[in-house]
């Protein structure tokens, strides 16, 4: 079993460079991208373990079920395929939807901040990505391990997400407006003042020009740690010489 | 003396570094005349823009182990930035924008040629969006008592203009009606030149002529001296550093349309929008000459450039007229710089076909 690699390696935002709308549009303040994070978070687990598990319960018809389970787009055929894809939208809208009311009950001001986003994260292009490697519809019912494992990866690219976005709203609050947004704790009113800055900040950085400044840096740098690693593992090989 | 060098045997201002000492040098007037306007604050804004770009570079030669100081791009730069700013601006300003414009817009592309924005412009951009108010800190040009009015003209005409909707005699009256504050010199030239002259004839100039043809008016550093900037365009044009087809098409394009629709937002008629009053003022003439040509963000071919021109015109009009504030010069060029590649995809000459290939 191969470890996850949606935290670092196959980050959705800053490798693979999917969920940009979310990643450009709601990280103005730090307190917008921690609900985006936690609501991609929520829809993504519930819709591909309740996914894996409701699997085994559609019974596929006899002579169709593929020997060797493959990635959906590949093996199924389009009558299938399409079956499989609204179940899933369908799972992905469901828990969308809850969401959103969770969000509405709790944190009426977050979600009239979120506006739009909440409901779109039920086609986001990073759930349809994650949703889409799952095995296909017609497929035996999934293993204990394989739910793990949907978890696992859930988990791993919705923190590799939320990492993104908590990096790019940092960047462009300090910076942009001077204060860093949280929840109020106690005494402690839920934002924090950056001194300074917060007299006469860069608020070109709060328009999402700016967002897209601050993920094309992201990448970048993603891009150059990953380089950088790359060439030190090359260096670091002893030289293979002809056999 | 003989020097002896591999071909190509070319002489005159050639390489990277001679172009831009040469724009840079070209500067300096009008530069020098801002400083002599506003005095110290427009030297020390002018410095910390120098500076700032200056250090910068050196950041980014140390960053990326490629030293680039001395191609002069981030003096031109630098100086640049310092000429598009207010006198009166505060000083991190101009320091953050001359580092954005080098760091973010120049370095991170990959250096000079590799940038598909001007730098200068990127910097004066993110200056603009991020600091609106300290980017409108105006000081009052030399010859106007301080405190009267620091508004440069086209801003002061905005704002008499706004619910005002009455036909009348062209910008300059508009801004004498609300005792707009010409120099006195302007007010004696001016005096002369009807009673001496224009008498005659029975005509009469409205004040404040002088003041805006010599460049004796508050405005942006680099820009009040129309003049001086003509000046240091003209060598740049003799000396084929810069060609003449983006600045005379973005210029005639724009002042057709602001003479033709410019007074219709202001409720007059067809052909009343005082195109020559807009050319003097804001930083139109600056951005013609000095940045719209910059070799690395304009199209490589004649009918490129001659096609680019007409589409800065066309925005900075609708910029200027239409946008929420400003001259609408900075975006229109650094909108403009957006569209160079496609107009490049456009106007290239093709193999084979003579007809298309003499126009390049």
């Amino acid at each position: 079993m191969t470890r996850p690699s949606g935290f670092i390696r196959n980050n959705p935002v800053a490798a693979v460079l999917i969920g940009l709308c979310p990643a450009a549009a709601v990280t103005g303040r730090v307190i917008d991208a921690l609900w985006m994070s936690l609501g991609l978070v929520f829809v993504l687990v519930l819709t591909r373990v309740s996914e894996a598990i409701l699997r085994g319960l559609n019974k596929a018809p006899s002579g169709q079920r593929p020997s060797r389970p493959e990635p959906l787009r590949h093996t199924q055929s389009s009558q299938s395929l399409t079956a499989g894809w609204l179940g899933r939208l369908f799972l992905a809208s469901c828990f969308t939807a809850s969401f959103e009311v969770i969000l509405q009950a709790f944190a009426p001001d977050e979600s009239a901040s979120l506006g739009i986003y909440v409901s779109l994260i039920a086609i986001n292009c990073i759930v349809l990505d994650r949703v889409s490697e799952q095995r296909a519809l017609g497929a035996p019912k999934a293993t204990g391990t394989e739910i793990l494992r949907a978890l696992q990866d859930s988990i791993a690219v919705g923190a590799g997400f939320a990492v993104s976005l908590m990096v790019i709203s940092l960047v462009r609050e300090v910076l942009g407006a001077g204060t860093i947004t949280l929840f109020p704790v106690g005494s402690f009113g839920g934002t924090v003042v950056v001194g300074n800055v917060s007299l006469e900040p860069a608020r070109a950085l709060i328009y999402t020009g700016g967002g897209f400044l601050c993920l094309g840096y992201l990448a970048g740098v993603a891009r150059l740690l990953g380089h950088v690693r790359r060439r030190e593992r090359e260096q670091s090989r002893p030289e293979a010489g002809p056999v | 003396m003989l020097v002896v060098s591999p071909a190509p045997h070319v002489g005159g201002l050639s390489s990277t570094r001679r172009l831009n000492w040469s724009v840079a040098c070209c500067l300096l007037p009008a530069a020098a005349w801002g400083v002599f306007l506003f005095g110290v604050p427009a030297l020390s804004v002018l410095g910390v823009a120098l500076g700032a770009s200056l250090a910068a570079e050196l950041l980014a030669a140390l960053a990326w182990r490629r030293v680039t100081l001395a191609d002069g791009s981030a003096a031109v730069t630098g100086l640049l930035v310092g000429m598009l700013m207010p006198p009166g601006v505060p000083l991190y300003v101009p320091a953050v924008a001359s580092a954005f414009a080098i760091i973010i817009v120049k370095q991170s592309f990959g250096g000079l040629g590799r940038n598909w924005m001007n730098p200068a412009l990127g910097g004066v951009v993110f200056a603009l969006f991020s600091w609106a108010n300290a980017m409108n800190s105006w000081l009052p040009a030399r010859g106007v008592a301080a405190g009267t009015g620091v508004l440069p003209p086209l801003n002061a005409l905005r704002a008499a203009l706004t619910g005002a909707k009455s036909a009348h005699r062209g910008a300059l009256a508009v801004l004498g009606a609300s005792s707009y504050p010409w120099s006195a010199a302007d007010g004696r030239v001016v005096a002369w030149i009807n009673t001496h002259i224009l008498s005659l004839a029975g005509w009469s100039l409205p004040g404040g002529v002088f003041d805006m043809l010599v460049g004796n008016i508050p405005g942006r550093i680099g820009d009040v001296s129309v003049p001086l900037l003509f000046l240091g365009a003209a060598y740049l044009l003799g000396r084929r550093v810069i060609r003449w087809q983006v600045p005379v098409t973005y210029l005639v394009t724009f002042c057709v349309a602001a003479q033709i629709f410019g007074g219709l937002p202001m409720g007059c008629g067809w052909g009343t929008g005082g195109a020559l009053f807009q050319l003097f003022s804001g930083s139109l003439v600056l951005g013609a000459f000095f940045m719209a040509t910059d070799p690395v963000t304009s199209p490589l071919t004649g009918t490129g450039k001659l096609l680019y021109g007409m589409c800065l015109g066309v925005l900075s009009f609708f910029l200027r007229y239409f946008g929420s504030g400003g001259d609408g010069v900075p975006l229109a060029i650094v909108l403009g710089n957006c569209v160079v590649p496609v107009i490049d995809r456009f106007a290239q000459p093709r193999v084979g076909s003579p007809g298309k290939a003499a126009a390049g």
